[in-house]
């Protein structure tokens, strides 16, 4: 277990950690299209070289909000299930080890985060969320109800 | 059918390269199932392949092969060495038999037996040489295609027909062209490379537009480009397959099906070498498989019949496809008995579909075309093939869903000829770029009938009943705006009339769809959308054009359904209901007055009610605690569309409904028409009775009820008798409902609507006497539709003589009492 990676990134001042595993990259986006009629998190398309990324808002995706208005910079690319996804995060710090492995949550959850969070991982010195990206584009509402 | 040959050959004979090194490891270990089962499959895919290339000593061997380790694999029998050197010298044989074709040198077919003896003695008495069965009756067997790892491509490249010798082939000649295999993925990746470097190119283009740069960069940067445009065309050949391939499984099935149904077919397959995109093949396969079933299970008559009918004992079933411009269309007809009008109309009327009179109205090709409606099918019997009626109606669904459109023609007797046309790739499709604000979104070519500016003389757009409907040369089209199915802001600042397109879908009626502009019309490679952009239901896909800027794709259907567009069930019904209008107008008509409402918009009443028109002076009109009335004739009636302090000389309809009067304000009075009484659309929405249709345009029919109800909620209640109870027996009669409970409520009277027999009623209203029969000694009052005392019951009464009906509820009560 030790041997894996994670990328450690924040989301609405929560540290949080994604196995690189699911990762492709984690690039700066340009513009973003907005798409009509899609939930609130989906905040459009974007353009990454020829490829055309979805760009899912987790922080709204969590929260169920509309998320910051803030510019969207940073985007952690991941291919699920044959579909390009953009998921923005609020910073990158790094990306190592993760040496004591991934250890169940302790204390009682913000339930907004709790159908995401998968455990914590141990990183600087800091407890980080463990996150699953396909977690974010599963069916609208699956994840939410859960 | 060389080129069949041909590529059987190859694929044989590469199959058997791939399972050589499989040979000696499962020798080593025969237990292993998961190499058991790719024998099982190559021999599967011989036997099934050369069933229709005619080359039964291949089959004979593969049958065999196949048996033995279909035995091992059920565990009856062990894969000792003994076997496992069996069935590798038929392998051996189908190889050495596959390089022979073609050659002079025959292998006598007497060795085949040593062979095939060998494989049965092994058996222990396992029989092998029982007659050899017709393909096995399992399911799977007529779906045979060869046994291609479904993530591969084949490539085939043009090594042309030099002669290459292969080492492991002794001399024989190679005849099908060179291929290789690659992985799917690794083409996916050369065509994203392709279209990265398109992209690069563009930008490059730009910068240096913007730039200027000397005519020699210039020069070099166009060698490029050209060389860039022709690498993508070729990448994009390789998702191009040969109809062959479509046609690979057809032969067998044929045979099996005939064989089964007992029939003759001789199957002529043309175009297989017209190329189509991969994708569209896989979509095109089961449609296909369907209509070929249909076609000898249904068309194809039995051979006796066949003579009886003068023709030939075998039917001839036909598959041609051809390349036109951007399509391809397949063809299937066979020479059969015909599509059988009258039965497919009598199972739609048996269905509910339309009445037996809407069906006399019905076109030749609108009875063939209910072969595509969903639980039809004139199949007599259900069999196993098909006539279950369920199909027809999900190969059209399938075809349009990728953009093809399928048609029918069939004479009886003659054959019937199904047409399949659908687009040559699925991924790159001429599309229009919109703009709706400051968005952009492509629609797919195919799917725009027509572009028309806003303010073109042709089109004449109008909003009825809160529905926009845009007349272009006398067509009428629901009306709608991009913006608003997608909930974007209308771009007010922009000047310029908007572009409206006439829309055709897969499914409902073509309809028209507003958008701000159509910028250009560009060659689109279209991907799949993500789960969460297709939940939306309008997007059929996204675009990277060569801006750079992701874009959707419309889905023509999904916004026709986001915009609750009526679908195409209504469209079926809408036409012989609305030639029974016609028809029904000179007998059932009622005139209405065409007026000016105060706001300028054109409106009906139905002449009836109106009891005259007048010019008022603005001091008759007096607004008394919020109600206005209107003084005519020493007379005080409510008055309806007062604005505020009246001035000048306001005209009025005083409406009466026998009773009470009412003052309806208007701005003038245009026509009195004729109209029928059945409303074109009904609408009950506050003083909307429904749409008419008047010539070119339509009208809004004012309910008379709501306008009474209305007037009649602001009055002052007055009082009076004890009310009479009145039931209207026929509740679902227009008139009766919106016309005549008005007329009795205002009058003081009670309406309850219901059969006879219901609550105790004082009397009874119908349109028909006879229909009223429980009536015990409740008298019944029998309206009738027409003037002449002669056209109804003896004691009816002509439903628009209100005093004479007033006076006869009046009448009747009192004879009751």
């Amino acid at each position: 277990m030790t041997d894996t990676l994670f990328l450690f990134a924040s989301i609405a001042g929560v540290p949080i950690a994604i196995r690189t595993a699911e990762i492709e990259a984690v690039v700066r986006l340009g513009d973003v299209v907005p798409i009509p009629l899609v939930q609130n998190h989906v905040r459009g398309l974007a353009a990454l070289r020829s490829r055309v990324l979805t760009v899912i808002d987790m922080e709204a995706r969590i929260f169920g909000t509309c998320g910051h208005a803030s510019l969207i910079t940073l985007a952690v690319i991941a291919d699920i299930a044959a579909h390009s996804y953009g998921f923005i995060v609020d910073s990158v710090s790094d990306i190592t080890q993760a040496p004591n492995g991934i250890q169940p949550i302790r204390g009682r959850i913000d339930p907004a985060w709790a159908p995401y969070a998968a455990g914590l991982v141990e990183h600087d010195g800091r407890s980080h969320l463990l996150l699953s990206l396909t977690d974010f584009v599963a069916a609208p509402g699956t994840a939410l109800a859960a | 059918m060389d080129e069949i040959l041909g590529e059987f050959i190859a694929e044989t004979l590469e199959t058997l390269e791939t399972l050589s090194g499989e040979i000696v490891a499962w020798e080593a270990d025969p237990s292993e199932s998961a190499r058991l089962d790719a024998f099982f499959r190559f021999f599967h895919t011989v036997k099934g392949s050369c069933g229709f290339l005619n080359l039964p000593r291949f089959e004979r061997l593969a049958h065999c092969a196949e048996d033995v380790l279909a035995a091992v694999r059920r565990g009856e029998r062990i894969a000792d060495p003994a076997t496992v050197s069996a069935v590798l010298a038929v392998m051996d044989r189908i190889g050495a038999l596959a390089r022979s074709i073609g050659e002079e040198e025959q292998i006598p077919e007497s060795e085949d037996d040593a062979l095939l003896d060998a494989l049965s003695m092994n058996s222990g008495g396992f029989e092998i040489f029982a007659p050899l069965p017709v393909a096995t009756p399992t399911g799977d067997e007529i779906a045979i295609a060869p046994a291609e790892d479904e993530d591969e491509v084949r490539v085939d490249t043009p090594v042309a027909e030099a002669p290459t010798r292969r080492s492991s082939d002794g001399g024989s000649r190679e005849r099908a062209p060179r291929t290789i295999r690659l992985p799917l993925a690794l083409i996916d990746q050369l065509m994203n490379g392709i279209s990265d470097m398109v992209l690069a190119r563009n930008d490059l283009a730009r910068k240096m537009r913007d730039h200027g740069v000397g005519p020699d960069l210039e020069g070099s940067f166009e060698r490029l480009s050209a060389n860039v445009a022709d690498l993508r065309d070729m990448i994009s050949k390789t998702r191009m397959q040969r109809v062959d391939r479509l046609y690979a499984a057809i032969p067998r099935m044929v045979r099996d099906l005939t064989r089964e149904l007992g029939k003759k077919a001789t199957l002529e397959l043309d175009g297989g070498d017209v190329e189509m995109d991969r994708e569209m093949v896989e979509m095109v396969v089961d449609p296909l498989t369907h209509i070929v079933r249909n076609a000898l299970d249904h068309g194809v008559e039995a051979p006796a019949d066949r003579i009886a009918a003068g023709k030939s004992e075998a039917g001839t079933l036909r598959i041609v496809a051809r390349q036109s411009g951007n399509q391809i269309v397949i063809e299937i007809s066979d020479d059969g008995r015909g599509i059988n009008r009258a039965a497919l109309v009598e199972k739609a009327i048996a269905a509910r579909l339309f009445s037996a009179a809407e069906a006399s109205l019905l076109s030749d090709g609108e009875k063939l075309n209910l072969i595509f409606h969903p639980g039809l099918s004139t199949a007599a019997a259900v069999t196993s093939i098909s006539g279950r009626g369920v199909g027809m109606d999900v190969v059209r669904a399938n075809i349009e869903q990728i953009g093809g459109v399928i048609g029918v023609t069939s004479a009886a007797g003659q054959g019937t000829t199904i047409t399949m046309r659908v687009p040559l790739t699925l991924t790159i499709i001429p599309g229009l770029i919109v703009r709706s604000g400051a968005l952009f979104f492509a629609m797919p070519r195919g799917n725009v009938v027509e572009l028309l500016h806003q303010n073109s003389s042709m089109i004449a757009i109008e909003t009825i009943g809160g529905a926009r409907i845009a007349t272009i040369r006398g067509e009428r089209y629901s009306l709608i705006e991009l913006e608003d199915i997608l909930g974007l802001e209308r771009n007010t600042e922009l000047s310029g009339p908007r572009t409206l397109m006439v829309v055709r879908s897969s499914i409902g009626q073509p309809y028209v769809l507003g958008v701000e502009a159509v910028d250009s019309n560009e060659e689109l490679v279209i991907r799949p959308a993500s789960p969460a952009i297709t939940a939306a239901g309008v997007f059929a896909g996204m675009t990277l054009p060569d801006n750079g800027q992701p874009m959707l794709l419309l889905d023509a259907a999904g916004l026709a359904q986001k915009a609750e567009l009526p679908l195409r069930e209504a469209d079926s019904k809408a036409r012989p209901t609305a030639i029974k209008a016609d028809a029904d107008v000179r007998a059932e008509t009622i005139q209405a007055l065409v007026f000016c409402e105060r706001d300028g918009k054109q409106r009906l009443l139905p002449l009836a009610v109106v009891d005259r028109v007048e010019d008022l002076d603005a001091g008759q009109i007096t607004i008394s605690d919020g109600i206005a009335f209107a003084r005519i004739d020493g007379r005080l009636m409510p008055a309806l569309n007062t604005q505020g302090a009246e001035t000048g000389t306001p005209k009025s309809l005083r409406l009466h409904d026998g009773h009470e009067q009412i003052s309806y304000l208007i701005e003038d009075v245009v026509d009195i028409i004729e109209v029928p009484r059945k409303l074109d659309a009904q609408l009950s929405q506050g003083r909307i009775a429904g749409l008419v249709m008047v010539g070119d345009t339509q009208l809004e029919m004012i309910d008379p009820f709501a306008v009474f109800a209305e007037a009649a909620g602001r009055r002052v209640g007055a009082g009076g008798t004890r009310p009479i109870q009145c039931l209207i027996a026929d509740a679902e009669d227009p008139w009766m409902r919106n016309i005549l409970a008005p007329l009795l409520l205002q009058a003081g009277h009670d309406v309850s609507f219901g059969a006879a027999g219901d609550g105790t009623p004082d009397i009874i209203l119908c349109s028909d006497e006879a229909a009223v029969c429980a009536a015990g000694d409740v008298p019944v009052l029998a309206l009738r539709e027409v003037a002449d005392p002669a056209a109804g019951g003896p004691a009816s009464i002509y439903r628009y003589d209100r005093e004479t009906i007033m006076a006869a509820i009046a009448q009747a009560v009192r004879r009751a009492a």
